[in-house]
């Protein structure tokens, strides 16, 4: 009878500790479920290239994301450092999310097109003969090693299964050209990723290098792109406000 | 009057309130129920002797006094 | 107690020292690797050019050695521990527990090296590959097993309070480990795989994990490991059982809903962001509960801090975790946070909670813990105080360092001319922070240098243990 007790009490306090460490999550995570429904619908935003995909990976394993954020945040300095603060709708596709919660190097959610290739590779592979102040360490290795890229279409298919609209069939690729138009529908065909990895690296040629494709080539793709893809001179100031 | 009670716990976008409103009670309960009723409080409270049960051994050799360097 | 003595033989005193052991090793180490990825930021020549040792790399190598190396194995051991004296029971199956033990180091272990290798899952402080989640996830639930399992021996009705920490610690943290982990893997031979979340449901999830393994991890864990041996150590109840008992409840149901206060400002919908500021205020009292019932289960034994250095480690600890907890609320407040996110005012803030609260309740835990384990004395007092002097000067530095690098870089980084322009370059900003990285170096090392003497003396303390019983032993023969 005491052993009854015991029983009780132990399974009672598992579970009232399980209902309330539930609720927090559930209430604020389910909502943002619904999001999509709500979220600002803007046009540009795309899924990454093949080449650029392989760049965020190598962005990721580099620890990138530990010095450098990819949100900014909606304030007068940071519009005036970074540009139009990062909308929701511009991370849609990255899984996993690269906001970064450290500065110790600048934001990158708008780095693209601001320096040239020449440039990124320089600062990658030495950032103090660019900028003597830095403490970014050397990534000379990027553009020593080859860029691997024999499993790019089962890295396409993963992010597939995830929800990333790469497309497979006939009809998943007319759904893309009518979303995203032509151009970058073919882009977003796994059976072409290989094939467009390559085309892309040679006629961007990253990494200066035109007779290789290099882990640089990807890593410059990618940090080109980024913030590129929104046109904010198509929406009126304070358009986007009332998502917030 | 009902009828709109149960619209109100029926709507999703009350969820957040509904729930604070629930635990907060749950826990108003919990205080009352922790702190009234002196058997109670005397039964809680003698709860924390609990890690000097097993004392009585190691008492000779407690820890709480540390050998000296010599 | 005629009782107790019987049930003490039967202790499963052998997985708890293995425990320790690796807690010590794993806690050298990390903070080593954390002093030295810290003097990479000083010193960038530091990186060598050599791809496995590059800041970004080293940097999850530290937080997985500290935080489950460390602090993991630091709980495994003491959970262990409390759970049989508190219950007055065995551990629960032999096996399973050196299952446990074995699964936490490889898992560890495998990490780190990982990580050296450039596989992550690039989210904070869960950067281990799936693979490794697996094996994480089956060690868990195993640990879950052999806790409820030995609970079910206890030998009175009532659960110690302690346990309750731990219980709400391992039932939580196997929530946020595979709801946070949930990816889907490239191929079923590889390592790389892609988080079943995006973007804005991405960092919730990121962050709701993120910081309730602060929350359940580093704080209701070490709370338990607070309630057991601040009692011990001080040879007096803790203060008010009552007051444990509104604290836990309130703590485990608030700090889940405070993790939107990492995404202030962000493209996390507003409401989230402010809910979650609401509840970190709100979450000040019971943390504060915490820390006002420690404190005072040691009053009438403050005599006891002049000679026992012991009480010192946990008087201090508590006074960080008070520290840290009207920090964290106060960053949480969206006009402060608009200053201090992105800075190393974060850095030093997660410090002050990590090496203050963390580390120092473990280490006066262990002190008080391992001699009993071998059934003798601490081999030098001198090295406990030499320890304590060296963490809390090691502390201090890194704290003040990382306020003044914090709150500097972000007023550096708002600033305007009288023109309306921005009045620095960004990496004007990054120079400022070069002479409080040294410090913050510094701190770290004393902090290390620390955390070795103690390694060295809990490793004479058991030879000596071991000594004594093979002495006893063989007068007894």
């Amino acid at each position: 009878m005491k052993h009854d007790k015991i029983e009780k009490n132990l399974g009672l306090l598992m579970l009232f500790t399980m209902v309330v460490i539930s609720i927090g999550g559930l209430v604020e995570i389910v909502p943002l479920f619904h999001i999509n429904d709500t979220i600002e619908k803007v046009e540009g935003v795309r899924p990454y290239t093949p080449l650029e995909l392989r760049g965020r990976d190598l962005y990721q394993r580099e620890g990138c994301y530990l010095c450098h954020s990819q949100m900014i945040r909606p304030f007068r300095d940071e519009a005036l450092r970074y540009g139009h603060y990062s909308l929701a709708a511009e991370s849609k596709y990255d899984h996993p999310f690269q906001w970064g919660s450290k500065r110790t190097g600048p934001d990158l959610a708008r780095v693209g097109e601001k320096y040239s290739n020449e440039w990124q590779v320089q600062h990658l592979v030495a950032p103090r003969s660019v900028v003597p102040e830095s403490i970014m360490p050397n990534y000379p290795w990027l553009l020593k090693n080859d860029l691997a890229f024999a499993d790019i279409a089962d890295r396409l298919r993963a992010l597939k299964k995830v929800g990333v609209p790469y497309s497979e069939s006939k009809a998943e690729y007319e759904a893309n050209v009518k979303e995203f138009g032509a151009e970058v529908a073919e882009m977003l065909d796994i059976q072409k990723a290989q094939e467009n990895l390559i085309k892309q690296a040679q006629s961007g040629n990253y990494d200066g290098d035109a007779n290789r494709i290099t882990e640089m080539e990807a890593m410059v793709a990618y940090l080109q792109m980024l913030g590129t893809l929104v046109d904010f001179s198509q929406y009126d100031e304070g358009h986007f406000v009332q998502f917030r | 009057m009902i009828g709109e009670i149960f619209n109100w716990l029926g709507d999703m976008r009350n969820s957040k309130i509904l729930a604070l409103l629930i635990f907060f009670i749950g826990f108003v309960i919990l205080l009352v129920f922790v702190y009234t009723g002196k058997e109670r409080s005397k039964r809680l409270e003698s709860y924390k002797n609990m890690p000097f049960l097993d004392d009585d051994e190691d008492e000779q050799k407690s820890s709480t006094t540390v050998k000296k360097d010599e | 107690m005629a009782h107790s003595m019987a049930a003490k033989a039967e202790y499963n005193y052998d997985i708890i020292k293995k425990f320790a052991a690796m807690a010590m090793v794993w806690g050298v180490l990390g903070m080593f690797v954390g002093f030295y990825a810290a003097s990479e930021l000083a010193f960038p020549f530091l990186n060598f050019d050599n791809q496995y040792i590059t800041f970004g790399r080293l940097r999850p190598v530290h937080t997985t050695l500290v935080i489950f190396g460390f602090g993991g194995s630091a709980l495994f051991a003491t959970s262990y521990y409390i759970v049989q004296r508190t219950c007055q029971a065995s551990l629960h199956g032999k096996g399973l527990a050196t299952f446990t033990f074995w699964g936490w180091q490889i898992s560890v272990a495998l990490g780190v090296v990982s990580y050296m290798l450039g596989y992550t899952q690039a989210r904070e402080y869960a950067e281990f590959e799936w693979p490794i989640d697996l094996l994480i996830t089956a060690t868990w639930l195993v640990y879950l097993y052999v806790y409820v399992m030995t609970l079910r021996k206890r030998s009175q009705p009532h659960i110690y309070v302690a346990n309750w920490f731990f219980m709400a610690f391992i039932l939580a943290t196997a929530i946020l480990h595979v709801f946070n982990n949930l990816a889907v893997p490239v191929d079923m031979f590889g390592m790389k795989s892609y988080s079943l979340f995006s973007g804005v449901q991405d960092a919730m999830t990121q962050w709701w994990y993120g910081h309730n393994a602060v929350g359940f991890f580093l704080t209701a864990a070490f709370l338990g490991m607070m309630y057991y041996f601040v009692p011990k150590q001080a040879g007096r109840p803790v203060y008010s059982y009552r007051l444990s008992v509104i604290h836990f409840w309130a703590l485990v149901f608030l700090y889940m809903w405070v993790g939107g206060h990492h995404l202030h400002w962000t493209a996390l919908p507003d409401w989230t962001s402010t809910l979650a500021a609401t509840f970190s205020i709100i979450l000040l009292m019971p943390s504060w509960g915490g820390m006002i019932n420690g404190i005072m289960t040691m009053s009438g034994a403050w005599d006891k801090l002049r000679t026992d250095p012991v009480m010192r480690f946990l008087i201090v600890s508590l006074s960080f975790y008070g520290m840290s907890t009207f920090e964290g609320p106060m960053m949480a407040l969206k006009s402060v946070n608009a200053l201090s996110h992105y800075t190393d005012w974060t850095i030093g803030h997660v410090h002050s909670g990590a090496l203050g609260w963390v580390a120092m309740v473990s280490f006066g835990s262990f002190y008080h813990m391992v001699p009993k384990l071998y059934n003798t004395k601490m081999y030098s007092e001198k090295l406990i105080f030499t320890h304590f002097w060296l963490a809390t000067i090691g502390i201090v530095l890194y704290i003040t360092a990382m306020w003044t690098s914090g709150i500097g870089q972000g007023l550096i980084l708002r600033a305007f001319d009288s023109y309306g322009n921005l009045a620095y370059t960004f990496v004007e900003s990054v120079s400022y922070l070069h002479g409080p990285y040294i410090t913050r170096a510094i701190g770290g090392f004393l902090f290390v240098t620390g955390a070795a003497i103690m390694a060295y003396n809990l490793y004479m303390t058991a030879k000596q243990g071991k000594r004594e019983a093979a002495e006893a032993a063989a007068a007894a023969a």
